[in-house]
């Protein structure tokens, strides 16, 4: 699996397109404005806490860069049988559960590095800028309790969904997932986001940063008054943020074995 | 194929949960599915045209121009959600619902609302596509100028090129007077997109590499 | 159709030479093109089909220029082409496929289009399985979908790759002597590492060694480059340093039989034989080799 893992991230890192389309993201965000951008390097309109910068910088990055993350990483599975290496890897002793975790630890992390190098180069341009170099630690947290999982729950569908639709149809459908279970408010149309399923981490980054919006009027977590699905938005706890956390990673467990399940069938029935 | 009938379906689907049944919204919200859902699955559905096509040898040897038939299956992919989308609004016009929503700029001219964006977002994949030959990157691509104009639509067009370029105009605009030109504008971009696909298609040696994975 | 290549050198990203100042005349007829894995094969044939450009040099094809966008198109017009790695339309059948390419190749007339893609269909011994999708096919099959693609235009030029990799020794046979049958007074450059397949074929070859031209004459040229040179040694031991071994025998008397090319007798009780064209092929292509026995 340590082997698998270490060439799916070799050869997702060297693609050129991992590197170009977030970069691409990032100049057409700064182009419409990107006005958070501006406003963190802004001693009049940047935020009084570096915590409060570095999870707002984190909402952005996550929610525009994560787009681009799973429609580079929507067509990783089905690629082995187009290329027609499957035959190949099945006849190696690797177990292919194990070859199937390793591919998506490795090409999830390879994809992610641009990622983190935007959010990471953010932020250290912001504690410099600021001179709160308390946001470097922060932007640690929140990249781990906030970003990663999200990450892991998005790549986990991008990988194993295509198995059963086209990959087109695939990212069409995530974009339009994306938009409606993490943007549309909840009094707007019944709504995955602000709920504890919410793979932009609403409630870790309400309860374990007490953020809510950079100018501390934006609602992440907890019931929306007169939403549907309110039962999935709990009063937001740190014990509730952990547990939701838990909750995208079980998901994502979910979406792999599924995934692995479909292949195994496919393989016995060909 | 199943892209722009499934994007109509979602549009319908959201109108119907509308919690805010005003006639307004629902009429707004059956147009957005033309102007924001169809364009994209027409946009990511063209930039899967280019780079994956196994029998890409033969194609390039034969007296056929390769570039004229990825143009033909443009057409087609264009023309299906052409067809999709006339039929929508030929049913919300019939059943009123069209009317519905104030900005709708008539019968005739209003059909820029879907046919623009998606000749917009089309022309965006076709070129991304030929460009980088890879699906994955165009269609990221494509998505996420989609997405950036959703989450920023009040930034987006707060400065004039910008407004110009705005996707969804009709439902999201800023301001209606600049709508016919907003239209033009992005039905102009996508032909210079298409142009500057046809380019780089041209040669042909590029196409044999696989893409860049 | 003459094929008129000259100072060829095409050299890909990250320097590889590809192709090295080649010179080369195909006359009409059957010739056959010989050379290593990597030899430079493939990118000579992609770009006398006019896919990929050269670095320098000039080609013509039947007086046409392959440099010019027109010259190419004529080329085109007149060509088949059966790549290394045929890629099909897995969704389509095999009608479809090459109902699909004839209109590729300008066949407008449905009911000629039709006709022809019937009797290639025939030729190729594929008209029971024509309404089958290309999915399910097997290489051999694949393969002759392949060759009939190739043929839809009658195509003066006739360009395939390696086309007998990976058919069975009846399928080998039937499609070398489909494509001799259909040479005639047209040009069929065929590519193979395969010595077989040229000696059955061909009576004119060509034998490319690192992008360069090791051999250019007929078939009895290439296997009389190997006389004197070709040897049959039996030993217990194990076989002489220099040379080529060319087969080895379990020895009725005990020990090997090796056959071994080599510039000078590998041994005292080695015995001179009678050279084939595979002997010929082995002097020519590894030529620092033979260097170094000499
Ligand atoms: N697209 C390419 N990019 C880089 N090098 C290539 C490419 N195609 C072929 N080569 C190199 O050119 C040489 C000749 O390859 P090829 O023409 O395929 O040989 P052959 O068909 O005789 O086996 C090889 O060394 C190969 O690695
Ligand atoms: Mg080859």
């Amino acid at each position: 699996m340590i082997a698998t893992l270490l060439y799916e991230f070799r050869m997702q890192i060297r693609k050129r397109s991992v590197w170009i389309v977030p970069a691409l993201t990032l100049v057409l965000f700064v182009l419409i404005g990107g006005s958070l951008l501006r406003d963190l390097f802004d001693p009049a309109e940047r935020p009084p806490e570096a915590r409060l910068a570095v999870v707002g910088l984190a909402v952005q990055i996550h929610a525009l860069l994560s787009i681009g993350f799973g429609c580079l990483l929507a067509d990783r599975l089905v690629r082995d049988d187009r290329l027609r290496v499957a035959p190949i890897l099945d006849a190696t002793p690797a177990s292919p559960g194990a070859r199937l975790v390793g591919k998506y630890l490795g090409a999830g992390a390879a994809t992610a590095v641009p990622i983190a190098v935007a959010f990471f180069g953010f932020a250290t341009a912001y504690a410099g800028s600021s001179g709160s170099w308390s946001a470097l630690p922060w932007a640690l947290a929140v990249f781990g309790a906030v970003m990663v999982p999200g990450l892991l729950f998005v790549a986990a569908f991008a990988l194993t969904v295509p198995l059963i639709m086209p990959a087109p149809l695939f990212r069409v459908l995530f974009v339009g997932y994306w938009l409606w279970g993490n943007v549309v408010t909840p009094d707007l149309m019944p709504t995955l986001s602000r709920t504890v399923l919410n793979p932009l981490g609403g409630y870790p980054m309400a309860a374990l940063f007490d953020f809510a919006g950079i100018d501390g009027d934006d609602q992440w977590a907890g019931p929306f008054p007169g939403a549907t699905l309110n039962f999935l938005r709990p009063e937001p706890t740190p014990l509730i943020a952990w547990l939701s956390i838990a909750l995208l990673l079980v998901l994502a467990a979910a979406a792999l074995t599924g995934g692995h399940l479909a292949r195994l069938a496919e393989r016995t029935r060909s | 194929m199943l892209g722009p009938p499934i994007a109509v379906a979602v549009g319908v689907l959201a109108a119907v949960a509308n919690p805010v049944p005003s006639d307004t919204n629902t009429a707004r919200v059956l147009i957005g599915a033309l102007e924001m859902a169809l364009p994209l699955t027409a946009g990511v559905a063209c930039a899967s045209l280019v780079g994956r096509d196994p029998a890409v040898e033969i194609q390039l040897a034969v007296p056929t121009p390769y570039r004229e038939t990825l143009l033909r299956r443009t057409v087609v992919t264009l023309g299906w959600a052409a067809l999709v989308a006339a039929l929508t609004a030929a049913v919300l016009i019939a059943t009123g619902w069209w009317a519905r929503w104030p900005d709708n700029h008539g019968v005739i001219a209003g059909q820029l609302t879907w046919a623009a964006p998606t000749l917009a977002l089309g022309g965006l994949g076709l070129a991304a596509a030929a460009v980088s030959r890879s699906p994955g990157a165009a269609g990221a691509l494509v998505t996420t100028v989609w997405a950036i104009q959703q989450f920023f639509a009040g930034l987006a067009q707060q400065h004039l090129p910008g407004r110009m370029l705005y996707l969804f105009a009709t439902t999201r605009g800023a301001d209606p007077a600049d709508w016919t030109a907003n239209r033009l504008t992005l039905i102009a971009v996508a032909v210079a997109l298409v142009a500057l696909a046809l380019v780089v298609l041209g040669r042909s040696e590029r196409l044999i590499s696989e893409d860049d994975e | 159709m003459r094929i008129e290549i000259a100072g060829l050198t095409k050299t890909f990203r990250g320097g590889v030479a590809a192709l090295d100042g080649l010179d080369l005349t195909v006359p009409t007829g059957m010739f056959g093109l010989l050379g290593a894995n990597g030899a430079g094969k493939t990118t000579l044939m992609r770009i006398l089909a006019g896919i990929a450009r050269p670095t320098a040099g000039r080609v013509t094809v039947g007086g046409h220029d392959l440099a010019t966008t027109a010259g190419r198109h004529a080329v085109q017009r007149g060509l088949g082409y059966l790549p290394q790695d045929l890629g099909v339309y897995p969704d389509l059948t095999a009608r479809q496929f090459l109902d699909y390419v004839a209109l590729l190749k300008g066949l407008d007339d449905p009911t000629v289009r039709r006709r022809r893609v019937g009797e290639l269909l025939e030729v190729v011994a594929l008209t029971g399985q024509a309404n089958r999708r290309l999915r399910g096919f097997s290489g051999g099959m694949r393969q002759r979908v392949g060759i009939a693609q190739a043929l839809l235009a009658d195509p003066r030029l006739l360009i395939v790759d390696e086309p007998t990799a990976g058919l069975d020794p009846e399928e080998r046979i039937r499609f070398r002597t489909l494509l001799s049958q259909f040479a005639g007074d047209r040009t069929v450059l065929l590519s193979t590492h395969i010595v077989d397949d040229i000696a059955q074929t061909c009576r004119e070859v060509a034998v490319l060694s690192r992008g360069r031209l090791a051999f250019r004459g007929t078939v009895e040229s290439l296997t009389r480059e190997a006389a004197g040179r070709v040897w049959s040694l039996t030993t217990a031991g194990p076989p002489p340093p220099d040379g080529t071994v060319v087969s080895a025998l379990p020895a009725a008397e005990g020990g090997m039989r090796y056959r071994i090319v080599a510039a000078t007798a590998p041994g005292p009780t080695a015995q001179p034989l009678e050279p084939a064209l595979e002997d010929g092929y082995l002097t020519v292509a590894a030529p620092e080799r033979s260097a170094l026995n000499a």
